[in-house]
């Protein structure tokens, strides 16, 4: 495979820091990326590195045909429950792969949130719904973005394998700013003119760059400098991508990976969220659409689940053959779950009253189930667990203490997570 | 008099001066002035000096013809030594015949958020800014307009675009409720539709509803150009708090102000033209709730309405609204300066809702002129004091035209396109603030259509500046065409370095450097 041409050598940089002279020294300084540490070291800081899988299932996947069945109730549904590779502990026969890796997981069968549309409740779940201080919360991912950093990936904390368009989404980080927002790369692939024509040259593209940072350099001195750090950090994005492209492109993939994540969309886009994860990237978003099934519920199930099922199973199992389970938290879930009451469709609606969370790898207690509903799955019959109770306990896992961690939004103190609730114990290892 | 009641006296006239209202024969202009200086005092905080001619310069072509300035233009404008060249410059933009087209891009980005495009619409809103057609009256073409009437066609978009099926979701009346409050009563009453507001007491679930019923049997005719239909609105809505599930029922009413009586008409009778489906033409209703709205709601004795245009207008021109976002107006986010809010909403109304005199007015102040420099030895000014001018995003269609008018190129249909698609936020989120954007600075890098137009052509800047063959020379001419200034001593001797290692192939140093100060901040924003 031949050597990116942008990957700059150092002395490189330094021949263009004597080129210009005085005027460049501090705009190399201030602004340059920070050179990428040597592979061995980048190796060693790698495995020490905490990362965090979220996969989102839009639009509410059901407790009741996935983590928490209950066969041969009045809500039950048709769907069989089947035993996991944890004796006593089973899940809908829609996710036989998920069940064989159940030693791994933990699920949190008792959640009860606050929620039921879709428009607030997607982002009153990311956002971990803390108490309203007139301020917007980052996202789960914007949020480990800040305490843990981008790392020495080359790439962005934050990235979002979604379908459909792509783009930096920066409103995802709220109150923190836009560094750490979102990349999303819609359908999964990078984003448009992330190549260098042929008809630019390399030299050419890196003395562009450099005129633009001194140009930007002049201009903010003397004035505010929140919104040149802002278009700064984009082209640095732009960048850094542009000495990834490898990681996009698919053909590089042994076909037996394809098969066993699924050749489907969302098949295709774990297995390049495992990629990122293996790149180094701190937190990886993968969403999936279409899960609000409130007709037709059942034949919806039978169709998204095994999908949902084989991509989740093959990625859990990668990471802990690759012993990145041990430094990465997984979590799968969606705004709400689904009523049990079926409706006149045959469908499942809005439930955020009683549904459930899988979860699996660090700092969790591996092959348990916490918390219950009772017969009918109609209410939460243990303590019943909100999202900022799971925000304390993600936290927690990836070793941020939410009790002796805050924002600092302009001198104002933000606890990271809903202050009145806690973590779930029983779900820490 | 008594020495101590004469002094009292004197300090009650002095705090008079300090906080009285402006008199009836203070003009506007020194009004804003004097509050501002006034607020930016008791603030302690320093103001910037007033912006050169340079700067002055590039921000009113942005601001009235949506470009910066040709490279003669420039020239003439700074050889200029008249005193009163800078009144006559906003006057004769503000005059001219790129403000209609600008003004329609700012409000079409503005009041339709990238949810669709719509030529009929585009034409309207151009000639309407063009002939000075009062706001008022824009806006009721906006909420009701007869569509046999070609003069105003275009101003239903606005509805009949809301009124589409998104995807295969139904109709998003609420949004479409939420939309007309927040756009022109300055109120996003999104969140009371179920309960009163949580947090913004001032926001009742009653207003949402009142609102909602104006608009809620409006439908979208599907004909060429669209048109907006009304189905009878025969009674009150009836809604209840998820909270409280106590019902209570409303007719059409502005949010806080009285229901509108709802006629009773003998089914079948509710029409004076009926509509026909065959023909597409919406027919006539005897009550139209939207026709009353539009005569309800933009009138100089609606407070709100005013209010929220004077702040609209005010935000166009200094990057931020003295109400703060521009849809939040209520009582526990009071405005930045009120009486200046009063004073600009008050003449507005007095003005017949006269949109160029109000934009001639507040370019003249010296709010607007300042410096975006922030005064020497001060790191940083609290925006809301408007002591030091804000940088504001341009648009797409401000960026593309200054590419172009920099390049010394035609305006583009085709490239305006790709510079909307590479820069416009998604559709529903306001542009109301500069964004990065990964896809504009990609875009800006590698993009074919951007590299092309650096490509050396007779009459273009890069041919003509590379036929120059003196350093100092070809550093004022790239900086006057892309940056509307002239160079620093330390940039002329970047751009002489930059040639002299280039002494082979000058064409590619100007290229390079074009580029660099293309893509550079100075020239993404407003300044």
């Amino acid at each position: 495979m031949p050597r990116h041409p942008l990957c700059t050598p150092v002395d490189h940089r330094l021949s263009r820091r004597q080129l210009f002279g005085t005027v460049a020294a501090g705009g190399i300084a201030s602004l340059g990326l920070g050179a990428l540490a040597t592979p061995i070291l980048a190796e060693a800081l790698r495995k020490q590195r905490k990362q965090v899988l979220f996969v989102w299932t839009d639009g509410g996947m059901s407790q009741l045909e996935s983590w928490d069945p209950k066969p041969n109730t009045t809500f039950g549904g048709p769907f069989r429950a089947i035993p996991t590779n944890v004796p006593g502990i089973h899940i809908s026969e829609t996710l036989p792969q998920s069940a064989q890796i159940m030693d791994k997981l933990t699920i949190v069968r008792s959640v009860r949130t606050q929620d039921n549309s879709h428009s607030a409740g997607v982002a009153r779940i990311q956002r971990g719904d803390p108490k309203n201080r007139g301020v917007v919360y980052p996202y789960f991912g914007s949020a480990v973005a800040k305490w843990l950093g981008a790392g020495d990936s080359g790439l962005p904390p934050y990235v979002w394998i979604k379908p459909g368009s792509g783009g930096f989404i920066y409103k995802d980080a709220g109150f923190l700013g836009p560094k750490y927002g979102a990349l999303a790369l819609g359908d999964g692939k990078p984003p448009e003119n992330l190549i260098r024509p042929d008809s630019l040259s390399v030299a050419d593209a890196e003395e562009r760059d450099l005129l633009r940072k001194l140009a930007d350099q002049r201009y903010t001195t003397g004035r505010r400098p929140e919104n040149t750090e802002a278009n700064s950090f984009a082209f640095e994005m732009a960048g850094q991508l542009q000495k990834r492209m490898e990681l996009f492109d698919e053909s590089k993939v042994p076909e037996k990976e394809l098969d066993r994540y699924g050749r489907n969309e969302f098949g295709r886009h774990m297995l390049l969220a495992r990629r990122l994860l293996e790149a180094g990237v701190t937190f990886v978003k993968v969403a999936s659409y279409g899960w609000d099934t409130h007709g037709d519920h059942f034949n919806g199930a039978a169709n998204l689940h095994p999908k949902f099922d084989r991509a989740f199973a093959a990625i859990v199992s990668d990471l802990a053959e690759r012993g990145l389970l041990e430094s990465t938290l997984v979590i799968a879930m969606s705004e709400f779950g689904r009523t049990p009451r079926i409706n006149g469709h045959i469908g499942r609606d809005h439930w955020p009253e009683a549904w459930s969370v899988a979860m699996a790898g660090l700092g969790l207690k591996p092959g348990i189930v916490v918390g219950k509903t009772n017969d009918k799955g109609t209410d939460v019959a243990t303590e019943p667990y909100d999202i900022g109770h799971l925000f304390h306990t993600w936290f927690t896992a990836l070793g941020i203490d939410p009790t002796d961690h805050e924002y600092r939004n302009g001198g104002q103190p933000l606890p990271i997570a809903h202050e009145e609730m806690k973590r779930i114990d029983e779900a820490l290892a | 008099m008594s020495g101590i009641a004469s002094r009292v006296l004197g300090l009650f006239a002095i705090f008079v001066c300090l906080v009285a209202p402006a008199s009836a024969a203070e003009p506007l202009i020194t009004t804003i002035d004097r509050l501002i200086t006034t607020h930016a005092v008791g603030a302690k905080q320093t103001i910037s000096p007033p912006a050169s001619d340079s700067e002055f310069l590039r921000r009113v072509y942005l601001d009235f013809t949506g470009r910066i300035p040709t490279l003669t233009e420039a020239k003439t404008f700074l050889n200029n030594p008249s005193a009163t060249k800078r009144n006559q410059l906003i006057d004769s933009l503000i005059d001219g015949p790129e403000f209609g087209p600008h003004m329609a891009n700012v409000m079409h980005i503005a009041l339709m958020e990238r949810l669709g495009d719509n030529a009929l619409w585009l034409e309207y809103l151009s000639q309407s800014f063009t002939q000075n057609k009062p706001w008022d009256k824009m806006v009721r073409d906006m909420l009701w307009s007869n569509p046999a009437d070609q003069s105003t066609q275009g101003a239903a978009f606005f509805l009949s675009k809301r009124l589409e099926n998104y995807g295969q979701n139904p109709v998003d009346y609420s949004g479409l409720t939420r939309d007309v409050g927040r756009l022109f009563l300055g109120k996003n009453l999104g969140c009371a539709e179920c309960h009163d507001h949580l947090f913004i007491e001032d926001y009742k679930q009653a207003h949402f509803q009142g609102l909602h019923t104006f608009l809620k049997n409006s439908y979208l005719v599907n004909a060429n150009p669209p048109t907006v239909g009304e189905k009878p609105t025969t009674a009150k809505t009836a809604f209840a708090s998820v909270f409280t599930k106590k019902e209570k029922l409303t007719a059409p009413a502005l949010p806080g102000g009285e229901m509108v009586e709802i006629p009773a008409f003998k089914k079948g009778d509710e029409y004076l033209v009926a509509p026909d489906k065959k023909a597409k033409t919406p027919g006539q209703l005897k009550f139209s709730p939207l026709k009353t709205l539009s005569e309800m709601l933009p009138t100089a004795s609606n407070r709100e309405f005013v209010q929220t245009s004077a702040n609209r207008f005010w935000f166009i021109l200094m990057g931020r609204g003295l109400i703060h976002p521009l849809d939040l107006s209520h009582s526990r986010n009071p405005a930045s300066h009120p009486q200046v809010l009063d004073a600009i909403t008050d003449a507005f109304a007095d003005h017949q809702f006269d949109v160029k005199w109000l934009l001639k007015q507040l370019a003249r102040t010296q709010a607007y002129q300042r410096s975006s420099a922030l005064p020497a030895g001060v790191t940083d000014a609290d925006a809301k004091l408007f002591t030091t001018a804000l940088e504001r995003r341009l648009s797409a269609e401000q960026l593309a035209a200054s590419v172009l008018t920099a390049i010394g190129e035609k305006p583009s249909a085709a490239l305006t396109k790709k510079f909307v698609k590479a820069y416009a936020n998604q559709a529903r989120e306001p542009e109301d603030e500069f964004t990065p954007s990964l896809q504009g600075a990609l875009f800006v890098l590698h993009d074919n259509s951007v590299l092309k137009l650096l490509e050396p052509k007779s009459g273009n800047l890069v041919g003509r500046v590379s036929a120059l063959t003196d350093h100092q020379k070809i550093a004022e001419e790239l900086y006057l065409a892309i940056l509307t200034r002239q160079p620093t001593a330390e940039e002329t001797q970047m751009v002489s370095t930059i040639l002299s290692k280039h002494s082979q192939d000058r064409v590619t140093a100007v290229k390079n450097i074009a580029w660099a100060l293309l893509a550079s901040m100075e020239f993404m924003v407003n300044h």
